[in-house]
């Protein structure tokens, strides 16, 4: 029997620990009412039923405004020095998970970002076993093992099951080791979704879904409000502004949040816009989601953590598409 | 200052060392980064740079002049947006941003002893111009030289004076035209009247092993590149080089994807075999 469960009773316990590694934060409701990750002030604000947030964690990694450079005439334009705090993020679904296993790929890829880097090794990252509702379709995502988890929480009746993943994870459980419990729970139960696996292969096979007359559908009804797109954990577009300070000589220079369903997504200088229609822009983001650009080609960055379709205003679901195309009902 | 910052994400900054009005919104400048070392600054034909404009902003520039032996290059750039608006503000002296070279460039090596025909169509004279030069310098490696440059009218041909002297040179042939020609032309330069297209059919030149390079604006792709083919120059040859607006131009921001290609890193130039089964690509 190995001490690696950890009762109810004693979450304050892991929370204080916790709180050794970085500010804890974790799923907590807003003021006015949004499920949100912030900081966790008490172990009873935390809400471990929650199904999903409304903005995923990505927000850690990239803030939706970040300075990337500052200007000055005598200096030049400089890369920030400010400090980056130590954050540990608690009760990340594993969609979650996966999605920041992604944005790593992409962000720490052959093309290393170093403000990228710098907030992700600040971060330390809690995981915990979700139930399903209908929105998500996770499937064989949600078996805690493949990502890149600091301590994944497994949760049973009595408490939660605790799993290490990396030396961080590891040199947490052994500082827990006062208030662990011995456990004797099973595997986890492994999750089917048929639609993620119809996704998976769908990528594979390039589809496109060139005929499918559902293009036609989402566009006539998408109001480019880029909901789907902000509040997808994997989603990462961003453009580059420049703002000058009143004294007209100096500068910074912000990485902001863009989206693929935005009119000037595709605009070039003098008007010209490759992706005019709210179509071809659909056509972009399916494109990068299922099949990937550049060095992500052939990688399905949709986790199935189902935000978009939650938040969509007019009911758009990319899912349709695959639905259609395969004889797989969604689970 | 130190030459050992990362310029793909820092801009190093540059001092205008000259610039000349080449049309009414047109503008070439020559930029002379200020390096401790002075190290040449080197980069491939086609490549592009981001242009920062302090409290403007930054765009994707091609380099529109051949790499030089120093630590200076030339950008040639229409008035046409907030960032460039700024720039034409600007005067010898002032100083901007560079970060870069971005992108592949014209595969050159793999050009060694063919014909090559240059299509520039408005501002796609630029980067064409970089190559150009390029080729002249490395004459002996490749067989015929012919650019094909279209203008709107007259008075938007860029790069007169250069034109004027290319005209003159017996190794390469010139053809200039312009779409509209409602005014006087000015002397020095015999030049039709008609598109790009007409001007394709009309001339004779070599088109056996002939590899073509396009630049210009969207609509300039879509009707050039069948005349491309009527004359025998199949897909795996015509090179184009595209415009999108990247932003990062290091391949994260995700604005200028072309089907599963980025623009800023698997291009800004294209095989058109390459891009012929991507929808929205020209």
């Amino acid at each position: 029997m190995i001490r690696d469960f950890i009762l109810h009773e004693s979450l304050s316990d892991l929370l204080k620990t916790l709180s050794g590694f970085g500010e804890v934060h974790g799923p907590v409701l807003s003021d006015d009412g949004v499920m949100t990750f912030g900081p966790i002030r008490a172990a009873e604000n935390l809400q471990l039923n929650y199904s999903r947030t409304l903005l995923p964690p990505k927000k850690y990694l990239l803030p939706p405004r970040e300075t990337v450079l500052s200007f000055a005439p005598d200096k030049g334009y400089l890369p920030p020095d400010s400090a980056i705090p130590m954050i540990v993020l608690f009760g990340l679904h594993p969609c979650d998970l996966q999605g920041i296993a992604y944005l790593d790929t992409v962000f720490l890829g052959d093309r290393d970002d170093p403000l990228y880097r710098a907030r992700r090794n600040a971060l330390t990252l809690i995981g915990l076993s979700c139930e399903p509702d209908d929105y998500c379709f996770c499937g064989d995502f949600s078996s805690a093992g493949m990502h890149g988890f600091d301590l994944f929480m497994r949760r049973s009746e009595e408490g939660f099951l605790l799993t290490d993943g990396t030396p961080k994870g590891k040199a947490i459980l052994d500082s827990l080791t006062p208030h662990l419990a011995e456990s004797d729970s099973g595997p986890a139960a492994r999750r089917e979704c048929n639609i993620a696996e119809t996704i998976r292969q769908a990528s594979i096979r390039g589809e496109t879904f060139e005929e499918s007359p559902l293009w036609d559908d989402f566009a006539e009804r998408c109001l480019s409000c880029g909901a789907c797109s902000l509040c997808c954990p994997t989603c990462y577009c961003f453009d580059l502004r420049e703002y000058g300070a009143l004294d007209g000589e100096t500068a910074i220079r912000l990485r902001e949040w863009d989206n693929c369903l935005f009119r000037t997504h595709g605009e070039v200088a003098g008007g010209f816009n490759f992706r005019k229609s709210r179509q071809e822009r659909f056509h972009y983001r399916y494109q990068h989601k299922y099949l990937g650009f550049g060095p992500t080609r052939g990688m399905v960055s949709c986790v199935g953590c189902g935000r978009c379709r939650q938040v969509c205003p007019v009911r758009i679901d990319l899912l349709e598409l695959f639905k259609k195309g395969s004889d797989d009902k969604l689970s | 200052m130190t030459s050992f910052r990362d310029t793909t994400s820092v801009p190093l900054l540059a001092t205008i060392c000259n610039l000349q009005e080449l049309s009414g919104d047109t503008t070439l400048y020559r930029l002379c980064l200020e390096t401790d070392a002075g190290e040449p600054f080197s980069f491939t034909p086609g490549q592009f740079v981001q242009l920062s404009v302090p409290l403007g902003g930054e765009a994707p520039i091609s380099l529109a002049g051949p790499p030089r032996h120093d630590n200076s290059f030339e950008l040639c750039v229409r008035r046409v947006g907030h960032v460039t608006d700024m720039l034409h503000r600007h005067l010898s002296g002032n100083r901007v941003g560079i970060r870069g070279p971005f992108g592949n460039g014209f595969p050159l090596s793999e050009w060694s002893g063919r014909n090559i025909l240059l299509l520039a169509g408005g501002l796609g004279i630029a980067p064409l111009r970089s190559l150009l030069y390029t080729l002249l310098m490395r004459r002996k490696e490749f067989g015929e030289i012919t650019l094909m440059y279209g203008a709107r009218e007259p008075a938007a041909i860029l790069f007169k004076e250069d034109l004027a002297e290319l005209s003159s040179r017996r190794d390469m042939h010139l053809f200039v035209t312009v779409d509209f020609a409602a005014e006087e032309y000015p002397g020095g330069l015999t030049c039709n009247t008609g598109m790009l297209p007409t001007l394709l059919k009309g001339v004779n030149f070599t088109t056996a092993d002939t590899v073509a390079a396009v630049c210009g604006p969207p609509a300039l792709y879509r009707c050039v590149i069948e005349e491309l083919h009527a004359l025998g120059i199949p897909s795996e040859r015509i090179f184009l080089s595209l415009e999108r607006r990247m932003k990062c131009g290091t391949g994260l921001c995700c604005h200028c994807a072309v089907g599963d290609l980025f623009c800023c890193t698997d291009g800004p130039v294209f095989r058109h075999s390459d891009l012929k089964e991507i929808r929205g690509s020209l």
